[in-house]
């Protein structure tokens, strides 16, 4: 009798449309980013390659460092963009991709990034309110001093979150 | 009594390496009066937060239905889990504990449904066992993998038990009656399912089929037929549970096989309607006394998954003492023993001077004794073949006792069952 050959292990998907956009935002603002002759679309072609390569890894001890690479690149982009009409947009929209890439993730089922909807809208409403606050207040060391208090505060206030999960729990009704 | 604290959520470790990113891009923006790494570092800020508002605001209910199939070392485990409150069951995760004493299989298979997640895990068992399945941990995991909450479910763990099948056919063993006027034993099967024995007063709670209605209307008062049972007999399972000199890890091993061979055997006897009984002789002999019936095989399978191994080797007369004390002599009585201690220290001799016929079933050490890497083949060949010499020399040492059956395949208890299966067991001296 001859041995029946191990079962292959199955490819994940690679959840074509959130790495698509993931793609586009990261090259974009590496497009608009400070480095000079492509290399920062380079970049980010590059970052958000390795992180592919490490999801698809069967190990999951591996996959687990999939985002490392990507925020590394998005954060570099970022620091050092210029600043300019549209890029403040694209740096945010560039983290909601990130997040909707990492609700993706193909060792669950399918459909994360849908099932994400209701906790990206959040950040997605700040951004958007942070967004235009810039856009239509007067420019000056002013607005930017009380947009830096005020995200201190929101920092100790999600530092405190983070100490007490249960301020999260909601008790149940009793009937 | 107040409920249980509700399990709280948990930070994944994605989380806090996040929210230390968005930090450092917010201090970058300010640092460098650039307001784009903080547009960057907004989304990762908030979505941990955001998750943990997003998801069940406490420990989500969920229901667990579990069974296990297979035969033989085959063991499955199916289950499913449905969710309430419309909580999408495709963010569930369900981690499967497998007891120490099965082997992985095949990897656990999930198939998910918005509504409910199924899942299969096989195993095997590679000794006779009583395994005990946890009920698997439910997660809910946000999608983005940064909070998770664990779910409660109100299912109770499964218990497995592995034994030889030869024990299914044990029906037509003639046990020795142990109670005081065997004659006038109830016959413990409604109806005319016994022999007949004779004709007594009707009470209150006879069957309608049990009355003798020609007899009553003879003599004019309500009579009932009363039945013996000539198949039923009672048996006693004997566990020496008494630590030896193969060491802990082995008799750990042995007695784990044996528990799961003594409730095959009270399984059989209870269907055949025997009455049973149970000792587990440690330090003291912990006994379940005398029944039948479902009841009782319950009481015996959670004795028998509470038995544990002493660490202290206490005189084998107490355990004869102890034994008189809780059964009537001429009880039938199956021992486990390894026999790996000095036979000075064996039961059975003690057991059959108080009047107890005794049969042992000794599980042999040898399939499972660790190969030594230090020897040459030819050697380890030689080594074997003593072992097995002085183990057939305790066997037959044994004998001079008692009957013993020497119990070297772990799933197959044929020769034992052919053996109790003869007219009669020899009785006590």
């Amino acid at each position: 009798m001859t041995p029946s050959p191990p079962p292959r292990r199955e490819l994940p998907s690679v959840r074509p449309v959130s790495l698509a956009l993931l793609l586009v935002s990261a090259g974009f603002l590496g497009y608009l980013s400070g480095f000079p002759g492509g290399f920062g679309i380079l970049l980010a072609l590059t970052g958000v390659a390795v992180a592919l390569v490490l999801r698809m890894s069967p190990s999951r001890e591996v996959a687990a460092y999939a985002p490392v690479p990507v925020l590394a690149v998005l954060a570099l982009e970022a620091a050092t963009a210029p600043v300019g009409f549209g890029t403040e947009l694209l740096a945010g929209l560039a983290g909601l991709s990130f997040l909707a890439w990492l609700a993706d993730d193909p060792a669950r089922p399918a459909g994360g990034a849908l099932r994400a909807l209701p906790t990206l809208s959040l950040p997605a409403l700040a951004l958007g309110i942070a967004w235009s606050s810039a856009l239509f207040l007067p420019p000056g060391a002013v607005p930017l001093g009380v947009a830096g208090g005020l995200l201190a505060l929101t920092l100790i206030a999600v530092a405190l979150l983070v100490g007490s999960p249960t301020v999260f729990d909601r008790e149940e009704a009793r009937s | 009594m107040s409920p249980p604290p509700s399990p709280a959520l948990r930070w994944r470790p994605l989380a806090p390496f996040l929210l230390a990113v968005g930090a450092a891009l917010l201090i970058a923006a300010v640092v460098t009066r650039n307001p784009v790494p903080l547009f960057l570092g907004l989304p990762l800020l908030l979505a941990p937060v955001a998750a943990g508002v997003a998801g069940p605001r406490s420990a989500p209910p969920v229901r667990v239905d579990l069974r296990v199939e297979g035969s033989g070392g085959e063991v499955r485990l199916e289950g499913r889990v449905a969710t309430e409150r419309g909580l999408d069951a495709r963010d569930l995760l369900v981690e499967v504990a497998r007891p120490p004493s099965l082997r992985e299989a095949a990897d656990t298979q999930f198939d998910r449904s918005p509504t409910a997640l199924r899942f299969r895990t096989d195993w095997t068992a590679p000794e006779p066992t009583i395994a005990e399945v946890d009920v698997p941990t439910v997660l809910w995991r946000d999608p983005m993998g940064l909070v998770e909450r664990e779910a409660v479910s109100n299912a109770v763990p499964l218990v497995v038990t592995r034994y030889p099948p030869e024990l299914l056919r044990i029906g037509a063993v003639h046990l020795e009656r142990t109670t005081p006027l065997p004659g006038e034993t109830h016959s413990r099967r409604v109806g005319e399912s016994g022999e007949f024995h004779g004709i007594r007063l009707a009470r209150p709670d006879d069957p309608p089929r049990q009355i003798n209605w020609r007899a009553t209307a003879r003599a004019g008062r309500p009579l009932a037929n009363e039945y013996d049972l000539d198949k039923t007999g009672d048996i006693l399972i004997l566990i020496d549970a008494r630590p030896t000199s193969l060491g802990r890890v082995l008799d750990e091993r042995l007695f784990a096989i044996v528990r799961a061979a003594a409730l095959g055997l009270a399984d059989s006897f209870l269907s055949i309607k025997a009455r049973v009984g149970l000792g587990v002789f440690g330090e003291f002999l912990d006994v379940v006394p005398l029944s039948t019936g479902r009841t009782h095989r319950i009481r015996i399978e959670t004795a028998l998954r509470r038995a544990h191994l002493s660490s202290v080797s206490a005189p084998a007369e107490r355990c004869a003492v102890a034994a008189r004390r809780s059964f009537p002599t001429g009880l039938t009585t199956v021992v486990f023993s390894s026999l790996a201690n000095d036979p000075a220290d064996d039961v059975s001799p003690y057991l059959r001077r108080r009047g107890f016929p005794v049969v042992v079933l000794s599980p042999s050490p040898l399939p499972i004794l660790p190969v030594t890497s230090l020897l040459s083949a030819k050697d380890e060949e030689l080594a074997a073949r003593i072992t097995r010499l002085v183990r057939r020399n305790r066997v037959a040492r044994a004998w001079q006792e008692a009957p013993t059956i020497d119990w070297d395949n772990y799933w197959s208890l044929g020769q034992f069952v052919d053996f109790v299966r003869r007219p009669r067991i020899r009785r006590a001296g």
